[in-house]
């Protein structure tokens, strides 16, 4: 009975698990698996691991934090390709808007010509193309059924969206 | 000894709750730094109660290393508000 | 005597860390919860670790590298997150 203050700091470690778990938004599920690692560095050393607890704290929250949340930001983007297109366009800002509802970025790739364009969309380099002519208004072409629903939910005013139909280009 | 230990561990629970609660990820931020500092120093008085020398030795190391993992995961959060 | 005053150490920093902890639970701002928490944590954590120091002397080296590392880095750490906080400039 000497010991006995091991069990609450070891239901610590359940308790921050069931917290990661719950999460919905990636980022903030990151930090809570940063804070799991800390809790869980601390009941590896109360348990009398020294070396499971340096592993832990130092591989597994460091270097696994970095590294997806790295993957996670390339990852959740969508890729607008265009001849030319201004960051501060006001059309993309509820397109970024209604992406960051889905936790989201917006990345632009401008393109010297249109052939480098239609060829970098069949490729898969890019989920989108975004058209604007003088006449016809601004059009948005996307590759991707997911992006496609997600923008026409929102209902963006003066942008026409189009579904591509499938090329047999991988995603 | 263990009364200290428990003291340091009611005070633990009050950023892990903030962390579990929905807010902003720099509040969450703010919760696991201070987590990482408190449970780096219980390990410390682990160690030095129990006179584990390896222990304590991870302890110092936590301490110094875990925050560089966290000004890592600051900037690249801090990168995600660029387009 | 040397137990008084280590006892008394560690009870300041408890202290400490509770009084820096408690207005995470607030609506204030991130800077100003920042503020309270490096400042507690810092303090609270270097008065522990000396509370430690004077309770047991024979592991003299390893809470004074714990002392200097809490110094140095948790000072920085509230530097980097305040700025990443804030937006940050383009170049940081």
């Amino acid at each position: 009975m000497d010991e006995f203050y091991i069990v609450p700091i070891v239901f610590l470690l359940p308790l921050s698990a069931v917290m990661v778990v719950m999460q919905t938004n990636p980022y903030t599920a990151l930090v809570m698996r940063g804070i799991l690692g800390a809790v869980s560095a601390l009941v590896y050393a109360l348990l009398g691991a020294a070396d499971v607890s340096l592993t832990d704290a130092l591989v597994g929250t460091m270097l696994s934090i970095t590294l997806y949340a790295i993957a996670v930001r390339s990852s959740l983007s969508m890729r607008i390709g265009a001849i030319k297109l201004d960051k501060n366009d006001p059309l993309l800002v509820p397109i970024a808007k209604s992406l960051s509802k889905y936790f989201m970025r917006l990345e632009i790739v401008e393109f010297p010509d249109g052939d480098h364009l239609n060829s970098a969309l069949e490729k898969g380099e890019i989920h989108c193309k975004f058209d604007r002519h003088e006449t016809e208004g601004c059009k948005l072409l996307i590759r991707v059924p997911r992006l496609y629903e997600i923008l026409t939910a929102a209902g963006i005013p003066n942008l026409s969206i189009v579904l591509l139909e499938k090329t047999g280009a991988g995603l | 000894m263990t009364v200290v230990l428990m003291l340091m561990l009611a005070v633990l629970l009050i950023p892990i709750y903030v962390g579990a609660r929905d807010q902003d990820v720099w509040q969450r931020m703010l919760a696991f730094c201070s987590i990482a500092t408190k449970t780096s120093i219980m390990i410390l008085v682990i160690a030095v109660i129990r006179s584990d020398w390896a222990i304590g030795v991870v302890g110092v190391l936590i301490l110094s290393l875990g925050n560089a993992a966290l000004m890592l995961l600051a900037h690249i959060l801090r990168r995600l508000n660029e387009l | 005597m040397k137990e008084f005053i280590s006892y008394t150490l560690i009870s300041l920093g408890l202290v400490f860390w509770l009084w820096g902890t408690l207005p995470l639970l607030g609506k204030r701002s991130v800077l100003f919860k920042l503020h309270s928490l490096s400042v507690s944590d810092t303090l609270g954590s270097m008065a522990i670790t000396v509370g430690l120091l004077v309770h047991f002397p024979a592991d003299w080296s390893l809470l004074f590298l714990a002392l200097i590392s809490l110094a140095i880095w948790n000072t920085i750490l509230g530097y980097v997150l305040a700025f990443c906080s804030r937006g940050g400039q383009k170049d940081g």
